[in-house]
């Protein structure tokens, strides 16, 4: 067996466990709620033989092993329950909006990525100069503020002072187009609609960023401080005595090896988006994961929370099998672990 | 000491960090008397000076029924800093005391406390504070309790990863050799050299827990009104947006400033303490 | 014939908190085209700071204060701007570090890393000359099989073999200078003599002159044509190997050949304490090119 697929198969293994573990936990979070969710869930005006049925119906009167028990063979059956708040399986109002969502914090990841690893590298190549205090203070100030309010600075400033993008949403109303991923990027694009899908675009900008300031500062950092640990290695001094370009030492000799350690905490940064979109997409009106979990929280919806809660932990565990492969197939002392001498 | 002194003075953003610090707790702890409104922490109403934009008598303006933002902010502060306390007083020492068991026991206790952090690493922290206040009532004794059972995995990370390297330090196995008990070499011997790691990590922290605990409140899920907090009046004032500014910008700003020193500070201690990222 | 590296007067401090603290006080040092000089001092007298002046890397660090002549093929490097000084570097210089498989890159195979090299002096050279070329050298360095080195990382050969390439990628390019830093000293000695035998007849089939630095009076007796001892920040002594052997008259350098060597060989000599003697002026057999 390879070593990536034997890494693969053991990472799979550990999330399941760990997905266990947070159904244990979810579980023991919903149980913990003060008065009947039965009640609650069908309001001051039903009758003590309607509560009864739907008591029955939840298992609420079995022991809490066995409710639990009954709660994980519904979930790997794929069933959710009902959300009291829709009516509808707390499933089809996950796919509903969780795309939105998903397609959100991917384009920010993406932004992270994109800006905060070659700040990082800028940083570490000029460190101790101007070039690293600014990025030093750039920063440490993304990091001090929550996304939502960086949300709203940026719809502040871009789209009521300048309006350059638009205020909220996911697209124009002007444009009708059909759902078959739920990702708009991907539907304009099937639909064959260009401006649509530069709409799209547009309105992702500005919540993408907000989400992905604090992330772009993380990585920066992080990849700096990496990376000066790598500029005292041998080999960087080896690369100067062979004359390279500073940028290109930076760029590849010492940017390479230290991209491994970042890539872990990319992941969790990763995972942060997802908890903080709920705030940016508040302020965006972005009709994703957010717009739903708040409703049914506010409502004491126990399915949905409990299916909301999960849903997100599978998504962050996945990233992190993800990440866990990209880190093996960059790291050649796990992809080549059988040493050949 | 004087060492520190020296990198502070030779560092001006930790200096900054610590300027901001110390204006920050002297807002919340002399609030009463600073602030221009002291009634204005409650439910007071004076539709008279409704929504004004800022002015002599209000620096930052007035809020829709027309109390004082300074003031709202200056007790903000309070609340904020109230909850980072206790958040950390808890939440610290519970993380440690797993983490160095983990990590100083291995085997299976290892395994089994280390596989319980990773459920909680493996919820993004604030979906797990956001799915915790969804079944307790918003108060601030339930949000404190929600971020401390969302932040203590991460000191329990920290303490595991040093206490397993320490772990093979010599002189841990000197301590070993002449038949130290395992509480003692735990508490006695690896957690002083963890110490500059977690207090590092807990002044970070305090910026951090500001910004998870504001966030709460933003999504209406933490302090109620009319206590005042800084994230629930970003939220209340983004409806009014472009018009009233004043409502979420300055209540913005000071997370900003509060979080910002936070920051400054702990990386000028990490410094200091020679503690890596 | 006109030295191929002439450093005259050669002054080196690093500004610190409290002032300059000088480290080479003025030394002096000449290598003919294809000699093999070697540089003997303990760790700390300035001879590891000499290589990376001459290689034009101190130059960059903005604390380090340098004057006097570094002449290279008949060019001052010091008054050379960076660029031209880092166009010398891994073409008509080359250098061999202390611990070759920390001093390869961990994230790039030996066969990229040895392209990398070869374009140094070529860019224009495609990817099948430089595994032709990379091959040829690694021959020459008696690894027989090449193709599974160029496709290995450094961390999956051995020491030995490392050095071997490190060797190989440093001559790739027929510098005209070779400085090597205390070549193989993280080697076993065994392994360390078998690679330092196999450097000696490499540079000098290639005619590569080397500044050799070592603080091994047992291996510099072995490689070097000619020796400068120096001991903190000064040349105390010069001459061919063989005089200079033979005869030692600096305080110093008697010091240190009647000192015992740690039994592994590897080590420093036990100098027994500082005495005045030490530093009395530089002695010299002549035999400067």
């Amino acid at each position: 067996m390879s070593p990536v697929l034997r890494l693969l198969l053991r990472r799979l293994g550990i999330s399941l466990i760990v997905l266990i573990g947070v159904s244990m936990l979810i579980f023991t979070i919903a149980r913990v709620i003060p008065g009947d969710p039965a009640r609650i869930a069908l309001g001051p005006n039903a009758t003590p033989e309607q509560v009864a049925n739907l008591r029955a119906e939840m298992h609420l009167d079995e022991p809490l092993v066995l409710q639990y028990g009954h709660f994980l063979a519904d979930v790997s059956r794929g069933d959710l329950g009902t959300s009291l708040y829709t009516n509808r399986p707390v499933t089809l109002d996950i796919a509903q909006f969780l795309p939105a969502t998903l397609e959100l914090v991917l384009i920010a990841g993406i932004i992270m990525v994109a800006l905060g690893l070659p700040l990082g590298i800028l940083a570490a190549r000029y460190r101790g100069r101007w070039p690293d205090h600014l990025i030093r203070i750039f920063s440490l100030l993304t990091v001090s503020a929550p996304s939502f309010v960086w949300a709203v600075i940026l719809m502040l400033l871009f789209a009521f002072y300048l309006p350059i993008f638009p205020i909220a949403g996911r697209i124009s109303d002007i444009y009708d187009i059909d759902r078959h991923t739920g990702f708009l990027l991907i539907d304009t694009l099937l639909a064959g609609n260009i401006a649509a899908f530069g709409d799209a675009i547009r309105h992702l900008i500005l919540p993408a960023v907000a989400l992905a300031l604090s992330g772009i500062g993380q990585a920066a950092r992080l990849t700096r401080a990496n990376m000066v640990e790598t500029y005292d290695k041998p080999y960087i001094e080896m690369a100067q005595a062979y004359g390279f370009f500073p940028s290109r030492i930076a760029r590849i000799y010492a940017f390479k090896p230290s991209l491994i350690p970042s890539l872990t905490i990319i992941g969790l940064d990763f995972a942060a988006m997802l908890g903080n979109a709920f705030l940016v997409e508040a302020v965006f009106a972005w009709p994703g994961l957010s717009r739903y979990g708040v409703a049914v929280i506010l409502r004491k919806d126990l399915n949905a929370i409990m299916g909301t809660v999960l849903i997100i932990a599978l998504t962050f565990l996945i990233v992190n099998v993800i990440v866990d492969l990209l880190i093996a197939f960059l790291n050649p002392r796990i992809r080549h672990s059988t040493r050949a001498t | 000491m004087i060492r520190a002194i020296r990198i502070l003075a030779a560092n001006p953003l930790s200096l900054v960090g610590v300027i901001l610090v110390a204006l920050v707790v002297f807002a919340a702890i002399f609030a009463p008397w600073i602030a221009p409104f002291p009634t204005h922490n409650g439910a007071v109403v004076d539709f008279a000076f409704a929504n004004k934009p800022p002015s002599a008598r209000n620096w930052m303006g007035t809020d829709l029924v027309g109390r004082d933002l300074f003031s709202r902010i200056l007790y903000a502060y309070q609340i904020s800093l109230v909850l980072g306390v206790v958040v950390l007083a808890i939440a610290a020492p519970v993380g440690t005391i797993f983490g160095l068991l983990a990590g100083y026991l291995g085997g299976w206790a290892e395994a089994i406390l280390m596989r319980i952090v990773d459920v909680f690493l493996s919820i993004p922290p604030l979906v797990l504070a956001i799915a915790m206040m969804g079944v307790l009532e918003p108060t601030l004794t339930n949000a404190m309790l929600a971020v401390t059972v969302m932040w203590w995995p991460w000191y329990a990370r920290l303490v595991y990863a040093i206490a397993r390297s320490e772990r093979e330090e010599g002189y841990v196995l000197a301590a070993e050799v002449i038949g130290a008990g395992t509480a003692h070499i735990a508490f006695r011997e690896i957690l002083p050299n963890c110490l500059p790691a977690i207090i590092t990590k807990m002044t970070l922290d305090m910026g951090f827990v500001i910004i998870i605990a504001s966030s709460l409140s933003f999504l209406g899920l933490g302090v109620q009104p009319p206590t005042p907090d800084l994230g629930s009046m970003v939220a209340e004032g983004a409806r009014y947006l472009p018009d009233s500014w004043w409502l979420t910008v300055f209540p913005g700003l000071a997370i900003l400033i509060a979080v910002f020193g936070f920051n400054l500070m702990g990386d000028g201690l990490r410094e200091v303490l020679g503690v890596d990222e | 014939m006109s030295a191929l590296l002439s450093i005259s007067d050669l002054h080196l401090g690093f500004k610190g908190l409290s002032g300059i603290n000088n480290v080479l006080h003025g030394i002096s040092l000449n290598i003919a085209q294809g000699e093999r000089v070697a540089l003997v001092g303990e760790s700390g007298s300035g001879k590891s700071v000499t290589a990376r002046i001459v290689l034009g890397l101190l130059q960059e660090t903005r604390s380090a204060r340098i004057s006097g002549a570094v002449k290279f093929d008949g060019n001052d490097i010091s008054a050379m701007n960076p660029k031209a000084r880092a166009a010398l570097r891994g073409t008509d210089m080359s250098m061999i570090f202390q611990d070759p498989t920390s001093s390869l890159n961990p994230a790039f195979t030996i066969g990229r890393q040895f392209t990398e090299v070869l374009r140094r002096r070529d860019p224009s050279m495609g990817a099948d000359a430089c595994q032709e070329r990379a091959t040829k050298m690694l021959g020459e360095v008696s690894i027989l099989d090449p193709n599974r080195v160029l496709n290995a990382y450094a961390f999956q050969l051995s020491g030995g073999m490392n050095q071997r390439v490190m060797i190989a990628m440093a001559l790739a390019n027929r510098p005209k200078l070779l400085l090597a830093d205390e070549p193989g000293t993280a080697l076993d000695v065994s392994v360390q003599a078998q690679t330092l035998t196999l450097m000696r007849n490499l540079v000098a089939d290639h005619g590569t002159a080397v500044l050799f630095i070592s603080h091994n009076l047992g291996v510099v007796r072995e490689f070097a044509d000619r020796v400068y001892v120096i001991y903190r920040g000064n040349i105390v002594e010069d001459g061919p190997t063989q005089a200079l052997f033979s005869d030692p008259r600096h305080a110093y350098t008697r010091a240190l050949m009647s000192a015992v060597p740690r039994i592994t060989g590897a080590g420093l000599p036990e100098v027994p304490e500082v005495s005045e003697d030490f530093f009395a002026p530089q002695i010299s057999h002549g035999g400067v090119a």
